[in-house]
């Protein structure tokens, strides 16, 4: 996965590109528990729902959604119609543009689509009427 | 507990207690096609019970008990019952469910190949599933799709549709053949009445199918759709699984697989024709 | 003066998935879930075989790499969240 830098003299280096990316972005996002339920209570129990991205809408550097077109904004993934080109591009598993800020702005979105705890544990609670 | 049934959705039996004789009769007539539990023996337990002995009988209300719980949930009005029993077997599933990795979506088969509808309450995943059912589509399950670890199969879970609210009316003359469970009015989820899946898919309700297409659909929109890369369905879909953690690795293994080997759309719909129209198209491109 | 020595969790306690341009860990020994994107990839391989201090870390991507941004700042930045994760700890 990493390059070896070039070790010949007088040859351009090879070495791959790399970012840090700014102090307040963000290159983890973790995946966080279903809310346990004995410890539930409805005021901190958030209902998931994440927005998708609508047609022609870009995808900001800090992750949210702007009208198409927007300068520094950037195209949501590709949408090929058919079905080989759908398979070819999930089987490549290359997101399209892997430019490094694409994908940086593609991380502050899907980060943004985890709201509160995970899954149905915190809805199921939600549905229960409380007592 | 004075009255009982068992019965199995899918591949998971239930045994269901209560104190009142009605909500027992009504799973009873509703899922009078589905077979009974694997040797008599449950998978899960659900407990309609009354709080105090004598909410028995006065202004009669339904504690919802079982294997899992939630342990401030107050109780629903009997008229209430069978509504309380879906909602203890849902309990049952989202807490206890360890065997495959369950994801709150809706599944139909065509062709022997799965469609995945996976979006909150709302979102018309239960709507969308019961009308492709009337239109030929094997129904699996309208609220929850469980993903073999093993095999990366879906299994399905059909248990009584739930509609709300306007979603009656529309499966009402859609299918003025089914058949449907009691009107219950003003639930803490609006209006609701129960459909029986039809034949073909009760009688299917053990046989799995490959993934072929993840929809995430949002209703109130103009007709969209994009495809939706790996991470971002990786992402929504441990939003609807309530075991993905519990499931250490295997779950793990398990949506990572999903994700990669099954493409994902995302659709905006503003009515059901948009909607369904949307789905075949997508089906026919993509699966 | 060298600061922190950090050391990332062993590769072999950590199993990756490519989803399109970013990664997925499962990280047994917590059994959570992350998604990562560079350079968070490239910053676990560095720290894998020896500690290093956040100074020599950036100096090691340095040679490895073309960094177009190597602010110290930035790769503290990156380093606290790994290090919240549990994906990197100080020897």
């Amino acid at each position: 996965m990493t390059d070896e830098p070039s070790s010949e003299p007088g040859e351009v280096s090879r070495r791959r590109a790399l970012m840090l990316g700014a102090v307040g972005a963000s290159a983890v996002v973790s995946i966080r528990p279903a809310l346990a339920q004995t410890a539930a209570s409805v005021s901190t129990c958030e209902i998931p729902v994440p927005d998708p991205a609508r047609a022609g809408s870009y995808i900001a550097a800090d992750g949210s959604l702007v009208p198409a077109g927007t300068p520094g904004a950037f195209a949501p993934p590709a949408a090929p119609f058919k079905g080989e080109d759908v398979k070819r591009a999930m089987h490549g598993g290359q997101l399209p543009g892997t430019d490094y800020e694409s994908n940086q702005a593609y991380m502050q979105y899907i980060r943004r689509l985890q709201r509160g705890t995970s899954g149905f544990t915190c809805f199921a609670s939600l549905q229960m009427p409380r007592g | 507990m004075r009255h009982s049934v068992s019965l199995k959705i899918g591949p998971v039996g239930f045994r269901i207690g209560s104190d009142w004789r009605v909500p027992i009769a009504a799973l009873k007539d509703l899922y009078r096609d589905y077979p009974a539990p694997d040797d008599g023996i449950a998978d899960f337990n659900v407990r309609l019970f009354a709080a105090r002995f004598w909410r028995r009988f006065i202004r009669p209300s339904v504690m919802i008990g079982g294997d899992y719980i939630i342990p401030d949930a107050a109780p629903l009005p009997l008229e209430m019952g069978l509504l309380a029993a879906e909602m203890g077997m849902n309990l049952q599933m989202a807490l206890g469910q360890r065997r495959y990795l369950l994801l709150h979506a809706s599944a139909v088969v065509r062709d022997g190949k799965a469609l995945l509808m996976s979006g909150v309450s709302g979102a018309g995943k239960s709507t969308l599933a019961a009308l492709l059912m009337a239109r030929g589509w094997r129904l699996m399950g309208d609220e929850f799709a469980l993903i073999d670890p093993m095999s990366g199969l879906v299994y399905g879970f059909p248990r009584l549709i739930s509609l709300k609210n306007a979603a009656i009316g529309l499966m009402r003359s859609t299918l003025p053949q089914g058949r449907f469970g009691p009107l219950m009015k003003a639930t803490p989820k609006g209006n609701i009445r129960h459909l029986v899946p039809d034949a073909q898919a009760i009688a299917a309700m053990e046989t799995p199918a490959r993934p072929a297409l993840i929809l995430f659909p949002t209703f109130g929109h103009a007709p969209a759709e994009r495809a939706v890369d790996e991470a971002e369905a990786f992402v929504r879909l441990t939003q609807a699984s309530t075991n993905f953690v519990g499931l250490g690795q295997a779950g793990f293994d398990t949506l990572t697989r999903l994700v990669r080997e099954v493409p994902a759309r995302a659709i905006d719909y503003p009515d059901t024709e948009s909607a369904l129209r949307l789905v075949e198209d997508l089906w026919s491109a993509t699966a | 003066m060298a600061g922190p020595q950090y050391l990332a969790e062993p590769a072999r306690r950590i199993k990756s998935v490519r989803l399109g341009g970013i990664t997925a860990l499962f990280h047994r020994p917590s059994a959570r879930t992350h998604l990562v994107g560079s350079p968070v990839p490239e910053i676990l391989d560095a720290l894998q075989e020896t500690a290093m201090d956040a100074n020599a870390l950036l100096t090691f991507l340095q040679d490895r790499y073309e960094v177009a941004d190597a602010d110290p700042a930035s790769l503290a930045a990156r380093l606290a969240e790994l290090e919240a994760a549990g994906l990197v700890r100080v020897a």
